[in-house]
């Protein structure tokens, strides 16, 4: 899938070159918002990652300029701006996502997929039952269960788990799991997310075995499925 | 650069003195043209009035007096009367200087009688080369007279013609002196209001001029110039005063810049020495645990370093009442229901019981993003700070258009070293690891939505913190937010 990056730091856009081929896109790569117009008049993009701040005028006005001559792929914007209306006024002008630099790239790699989901022409996810190795959530029942026990979850940690297991074999970071499950933008300065994980932990793992959810010092989360 | 503004300053006060002058000696000079038309006009109206009135007199008594050896010297006496009504000239028959004459011709022209000035026969071809109608005076140009005079006729029955002159020496007179005595108090007047006009805008430019020459001194380092009070409430006076106004509003704006980017910088240097120092020790490692373990250390340093920038950027901006913000309207008891969700199995590993006190639901118009990380900071600092086996009470209260927010511990208190500064930034205790930024981020978000925040020791031990904030944006938070 081409994805277009609208990035004038050359640090930061080689950076999202190499994360995006890695992950199997195919970046189109723009220093300003004239080279990111040129850009799509000669090729057709299922995505785009937009820096709000260019040396060619602000980029929520690249957007409104894009998504008026009919560009119908999900915008996630970057910006260096942290303020909340910012957000607001980003999210309202026609991005369909919003990450405030410095990012996790696994963060965005993450609000990106799920962007391209979102977009795709088939229909939203039906699946009622998620399954990682022996773990199974039956999301009708509220059931989760680690091979033929039933796990005792409160509804957070059933939240947590279901995040975790959609996620399953990609990293997740503390702020997104604050984002998803909590639904809050804060950075605690505290570990209250691992708290959390931990409990989680007591209650999924099996002792002696290799642990299903693993942790990523200094990063976040992943949820072996392999 | 002085002597040019100060030159500038005098040709400014020389065109307005000389544009205010020409204007006001056209206005005098247009004037006086029209007065010295009327006066003119109303000299010549009675002296008409005089002429014809005395014509008919003078006729009347030549028609009713006889003509024999009197008839002469009766008419010359009459006539002789007439011009002594005239104040000036009345020098004996035949004076060059009087100014009346009275000349009577017959039918056929000839002259009979001349009383007047000089010779008659001058009069008589004057008088026989221009046009008359009776009754009706006109100006008549006498040779040897440098001033016309100014004659009416008059026919009497048997058909002679009777004249009656008079000099119009006097009327011009009057109107010269009239004009003299106006241009000496014209230029007089004229003179004066230049000078006057001239003085006084100068004095008032150089007012100005004070005004600009400490604009001018004005510049990065030198903010504390102010222009000279000046007494008085003129308009300049207002300038001084505003521009004294802009100048310390400026003074004010430079100064929090100043003192939030070294805030920023002081906040941002310890914690980007910690990261160089653990990627320096990665690079150095021996085995690659070692440096993985500190490449994740670093990491986590960059998020707080990250976080810390944000709060202590909010903190300055509240500070200068330039937080911007995001309201909606969200009930309060949600708010801190999912917060304490959130952080209760933390407090609870650190043996610290959560209660919460409310008894209605409290709905406000406020930034739901800002509370909760105001929220998060004092539940972090409250896990940070509190000993185990601690207790903390978050208790609600509506008080009409108000809430109060009270949150208590019984913990050791706030160490008596920042008791007095508790909202001011970096006041933390010896012992904190926090940046002494979470009190001071709670007092800028409080204040942003125009409420109030007080903290101290309970007499019982412990710190209570209490919140009181408008349920409603009220118009003084918003623009105290807006402003800036």
């Amino acid at each position: 899938m081409r994805i277009l990056v609208v990035e004038d730091d050359t640090t930061n856009r080689e950076f999202l070159r190499r994360s995006l081929e890695e992950n199997s896109y195919h970046p189109v790569l723009a220093d300003s918002a004239a080279q990111a117009e040129l850009a799509i008049q000669s090729v057709e993009i299922d995505g785009a990652i937009i820096d709000l701040m260019l040396p060619d005028g602000d980029g929520l006005s690249l957007i409104q300029r894009l998504k008026a001559g009919g560009l119908n792929a999900p915008v996630l914007i970057l910006s260096a701006k942290r303020s909340v209306d910012e957000r607001v006024l980003g999210l309202e002008t026609g991005g369909d996502d919003y990450l405030t630099k410095p990012y996790a790239i696994t963060e965005l790699l993450a609000r990106l997929r799920n962007l391209m989901r979102r977009t795709e022409t088939q229909p939203p996810e039906t699946k009622t039952v998620l399954q990682v190795k022996d773990l199974k959530m039956d999301l009708l029942r509220r059931e989760a269960t680690r091979g033929d026990q039933v796990l005792d979850l409160t509804t957070r940690e059933f939240a947590l788990l279901e995040f975790l297991c959609r996620n399953a074999g990609r990293m997740v970071t503390r702020s997104m799991i604050l984002d998803q499950v909590w639904g809050m933008r804060i950075e605690p300065e505290t570990n209250v997310v691992d708290v959390h994980i931990y409990r989680l932990r007591n209650k999924m793992e099996r002792r002696g075995e290799r642990p299903l959810l693993r942790t990523i010092r200094g990063m976040g989360y992943v949820l072996n499925d392999n | 650069m002085f002597s040019t503004t100060t030159k500038t300053g005098v040709t400014a006060a020389w065109r307005i003195s000389l544009g205010s002058t020409i204007v006001f000696a056209l206005g005098t000079t247009i004037a006086f043209l029209l007065l010295h038309h009327y006066v003119a006009q109303e000299i010549q109206r009675r002296s008409d009035a005089w002429l014809t009135g005395e014509v008919s007199v003078l006729t009347d008594v030549a028609e009713k007096t006889p003509r024999g050896a009197l008839y002469d010297r009766i008419v010359d006496e009459i006539a002789e009367l007439a011009t002594k009504e005239v104040p000036v000239g009345r020098g004996p028959v035949g004076d060059p200087t009087r100014a009346v004459f009275f000349l009577e011709t017959d039918a056929d022209n000839t002259l009979k009688l001349w009383v007047g000035p000089g010779d008659g026969d001058i009069f008589l071809r004057a008088i026989q080369h221009s046009h008359f109608t009776p009754e009706a005076p006109v100006n008549l140009p006498i040779a040897q007279f440098p001033v016309p005079y100014r004659v009416v006729q008059y026919l009497a029955d048997d058909g002679s013609r009777i004249y009656l002159g008079m000099s119009e020496r006097n009327d011009r007179q009057v109107l010269g002196r009239l004009r003299t005595w106006f241009l000496v108090i014209f230029i007089a007047i004229v003179l004066l209001g230049f000078a006057i006009t001239f003085v006084s805008s100068r004095r008032l430019l150089r007012r100005v001029q004070g005004i600009t020459e400490t604009a001018a001194a004005i510049d990065e380092d030198n903010l504390q110039s102010r222009v000279p009070a000046n007494s008085g409430n003129d308009e300049v006076a207002q300038l001084a005063a505003t521009m004294n106004r802009m100048l310390d509003r400026i003074a004010r704006a430079v100064s929090q810049l100043h003192t939030m980017s070294d805030s920023l910088a002081h906040d941002l240097r310890s914690p980007l020495t910690a990261v160089r120092g653990k990627l320096e020790t990665a690079l150095m490692a021996d085995n690659q645990e070692q440096s993985e373990e500190n490449v994740a250390s670093a990491i986590e340093e960059l998020d707080r370093l990250s976080n810390l920038l944000t709060t202590s950027l909010d903190v300055a901006e509240a500070k200068a009442g330039a937080l911007r913000m995001h309201r909606t309207r969200f009930s309060l008891n949600a708010l801190i229901q999912s917060m304490t969700e959130l952080y209760e199995p933390s407090l609870m590993e650190h043996r610290i019981t959560l209660h919460i006190e409310e008894d209605s639901e409290i709905f406000l118009d406020a930034d739901a993003g800002l509370f909760h990380r105001m929220l998060a900071n004092l539940l972090d600092n409250a896990i940070r700070h509190l000993p185990p086996d601690t207790t903390i009470w978050i208790a609600l209260q509506q008080d009409q258009d108000h809430v109060r927010l009270r949150i208590r511990d019984n913990g050791p208190g706030y160490p008596p070293e920042v008791q007095s500064r508790l909202f001011e930034k970096h006041a933390k205790g010896a012992a904190s690891q926090g940046h002494g930024l979470g009190l001071a981020f709670v007092h800028a978000v409080v204040t942003a939505h125009g409420g109030e925040v007080v903290g101290c020791n309970r007499e019982t031990g412990g710190t209570q913190l209490t919140l009181q904030l408008p349920t409603r944006a009220t118009r003084t938070a918003d623009s105290y937010s807006l402003a800036g």
